[in-house]
């Protein structure tokens, strides 16, 4: 038998902006990846081979899903288009499918179900259609069952869409509470209800209430009371005298002293109310903040290697610039307009000034021709504000570029990689290159790139 | 690279074999059937090995010269590699992508059928 | 933020009006301004219906405020706390020095229900 897993990237868009440190279906439900679940499920109903569809990125999801080898299935991944019907899905999954029976479980909702009980006939042996269904989402048999008679009431199995925190924070709570008897959830522990990671300190006046989840690498500081009804992830430090009882708390989160987490979602330094919704960042980094990794320290050379072209550029271009830049600005040809424009930190914009050139005279026209209207941004180039080559800088009202964690979608620059290529290039297109180079590009390419664009913006230039 | 041309129901099927980019783009772009705005093309990429910026424009702009949007041009057989570049440059949203290519080409019929009613 | 004086059945209370932060940015100045309030009654009420954040040191300074308050006999009390700086009194635990109501006017008039300490 064959599994579908097909998503639909609005469904899971709320995720996004609650928890954006995470790949919505790498979302965790008591410590266990929300797509782990369902491949659990799928397991248990006899499948040897899942396929993940999607029409949004799938990029961290494959990292750490990969080919399926730790489950001991075949997993693999393929894109559909949103308004997809099952039908269409299974025909651009024809030969996955081949003749088997297969089974699509689409939506983003969490499937209750009882790790003891025997799936794997009720799989093969119920009418095709529809098994389980809710508001978001169902999960379909196709194909021929087998002749099997079966009581049907014996497994019970529901689905509950995960469409906000609260349904989030129920459906974590419902897998914690059930603890490891319905599903596999990671951890060890002595007895049921606590289940712990590897290398979790835990000082000896700390009180833990069943039912506890903890993760790897966590720190529970003297006098602190866990539970009950607490998960906590991995990497986490919960200093003293501090209490977390019916709560969640991500990955990567600092609690600091004295403070009291109840009925709530911390996720760095964000703490969240799950029954209203209500989110709020701390700025305090003794209450709650975010542990952050270590620097990024691959985009060091990188940056190095921009900054000297960049260097060579500004020298090659000076003369040129100081004679005309005074020239133009007297006769009222160059315009400068001040923007905030999105910089590649998710927390800061950019003002930049955008210069617009009229090129009615001879001296204007080569001032755009060797893109002497860039000629200043080379400088914040210097300064590690821009990339040298990189995607067109956006205004910062513009929404962020899809939002695909694992890789890198937008990365402002003096030039776009768009400017390099001879395709017609046109909105949405430019975007296409962009993201192309910027997963393969390396520092020597973009600089034969930005010869590439230089030459194509002064051929384009002087055809006028 | 080399591209093997078949028709199927009034499909034509391109069969690439080879790299996709900036030396063999041109004659993809220039065959016959992508140019044709009216002909629907399905393109088998199973022997295509590696595909770049060049060849992903090449397809997205014979895409464009189509009469019908997304469906002028319909992709078959990826393998991970060309799947990964298509999804990382967010392509993947403007093409229907079969893992089968007569599934492809049966698509590409319906889809040419209820168009011409 | 704006600051009234009410009369409610003979007690002097004041209510004032935070409105948007409270942080280590104002929260000294405010303290200042709040002294020259407590000037005019012990009985005071913070309206935070327009207060969208607020961090330790504005916590703080609440306190510090509430301190006052109390050794002036008087009490400090709190009305219209949104989700989000109620959270924060949550976490802290600050929220058990206080009471807390949802509007001004049922915080201004929960003085009166008292009697004044100073005349029994």
């Amino acid at each position: 038998m064959k599994t579908i897993l097909a998503f639909r990237e609005e469904e899971y868009a709320w995720v996004h902006e609650t928890f954006p440190c995470v790949h919505p279906l790498l979302l965790p439900l008591c410590n266990k990846p929300f797509i782990e679940f369902l491949i659990d499920f799928a397991i248990l109903a006899g499948s040897s081979g899942v396929r993940i569809l999607c029409d949004g990125g799938l990029d961290a999801l494959e990292q750490y899903c990969e080919d399926g080898s730790r489950w001991g299935i075949d997993l693999s991944y393929a894109s559909i288009h949103p308004d997809d019907s099952i039908h269409t899905m299974l025909g651009k999954n024809r030969k996955f499918c081949g003749e088997e029976r297969v089974m699509i479980v689409s939506g983003f909702n969490f499937i209750r179900y009882d790790k003891r009980l025997d799936y794997k006939n009720l799989a093969t042996s119920r009418p095709t259609g529809e098994w389980a269904a809710c508001p978001g989402g169902r999960i379909t048999l196709t194909g021929v069952p087998a002749k099997t008679a079966l009581d049907w009431t014996l497994a019970e199995l529901s689905l509950m869409p995960l469409d906000s925190m609260a349904s989030f924070y129920r459906a974590s709570m419902e897998a914690l509470e059930t603890g490891a008897t319905r599903y596999v959830l990671p951890g060890y522990g002595d007895e049921p209800g606590c289940a712990f990671g590897r290398n979790v300190v835990i000082s000896k006046s700390v009180e833990i209430r069943k039912p506890v989840s903890i993760g790897n690498n966590v720190q529970l500081l003297a006098n602190t009371i866990i539970g009950p009804s607490a998960i906590i992830g991995s990497n986490v430090i919960i200093d003293r005298q501090s209490s977390v009882e019916s709560s969640i708390v991500f990955d990567n989160t600092y609690i600091g002293e004295h403070l009291k987490v109840d009925g709530r979602i911390a996720s760095g330094n964000r703490l969240n109310d799950p029954k209203s919704g209500a989110s709020i960042a701390m700025e305090d980094p003794h209450l709650l903040s975010g542990i952050k990794k270590k620097w990024d320290i691959r985009s060091l050379p990188r940056k190095i290697v921009h900054a000297v072209a960049a260097l060579g550029l500004i020298a090659v271009f000076f003369i040129p610039f100081i004679i005309l830049w005074p020239l133009l600005k007297l006769g009222g040809h160059w315009k400068s307009t001040r923007a905030d424009f999105l910089s590649e930190r998710t927390d800061a914009t950019l003002p930049l000034g955008k210069v617009e050139v009229d090129s009615s005279s001879a001296q204007a026209a080569i001032a755009i021709a060797l893109s002497l209207d860039r000629y200043l941004w080379l400088f914040r180039v210097l300064t590690g504000q821009l990339a040298l080559i990189g995607s067109s800088p956006l205004l910062a009202e513009k929404t962020r570029p899809d939002l695909l964690l694992g890789a890198l979608t937008y990365r402002p620059g003096v030039f776009s990689y768009a400017e390099a290529e001879d395709w017609p290039a046109t909105g949405g297109d430019a975007t296409i290159v962009e993201r192309f180079h910027l997963a393969h590009s390396n520092p020597l390419s973009d600089i034969s790139l930005v010869i590439k664009a230089f030459i194509n913006r002064l051929q384009e230039k002087s055809a006028i | 690279m080399t591209i093997s041309e078949t028709s199927k129901i009034g499909i034509a099927i391109l069969s690439l074999n080879g790299t996709l980019d900036a030396l063999s783009a041109p004659e993809f772009r220039n065959n016959r059937s992508v140019i044709d705005p009216e002909k629907t093309v399905v393109v088998d990429l199973q022997q295509v090995d590696f595909i770049d910026s060049s060849g992903i424009g090449a397809i997205v702009s014979a895409s464009r010269q189509k009469r019908q949007p997304t469906g002028g041009i319909v992709l078959s057989c990826m393998n991970d590699r060309v799947r990964k570049v298509f999804e990382i440059t967010n392509a993947q949203k403007l093409f229907h992508i079969f893992d089968d290519t007569i599934a492809a080409v049966d698509f590409a019929a319906t889809r040419q059928k209820s168009a011409g009613a | 933020m704006k600051f009234s004086l009410d009369n409610i059945d003979g007690q002097l209370v004041g209510i004032a009006r935070l409105e948007g932060r409270l942080d280590s940015s104002n929260s000294k100045p405010f303290q200042k301004t709040f002294l020259e309030w407590l000037e005019k009654t012990p009985l005071l009420v913070f309206d935070c219906s327009l207060l969208e954040f607020i961090d330790t040191s504005g916590l703080g300074a609440i306190v510090g405020c509430l301190r006052k308050t109390l050794e002036k006999k008087g009490d400090l009390r709190l009305a219209g706390l949104n989700d989000k700086v109620a959270m924060v009194f949550e976490l802290t635990q600050a929220k058990r020095l206080f009471s807390i109501f949802s509007n001004r006017g049922d915080a201004a008039s929960s003085f009166a229900a008292e009697p004044n300490p100073e005349t029994t």
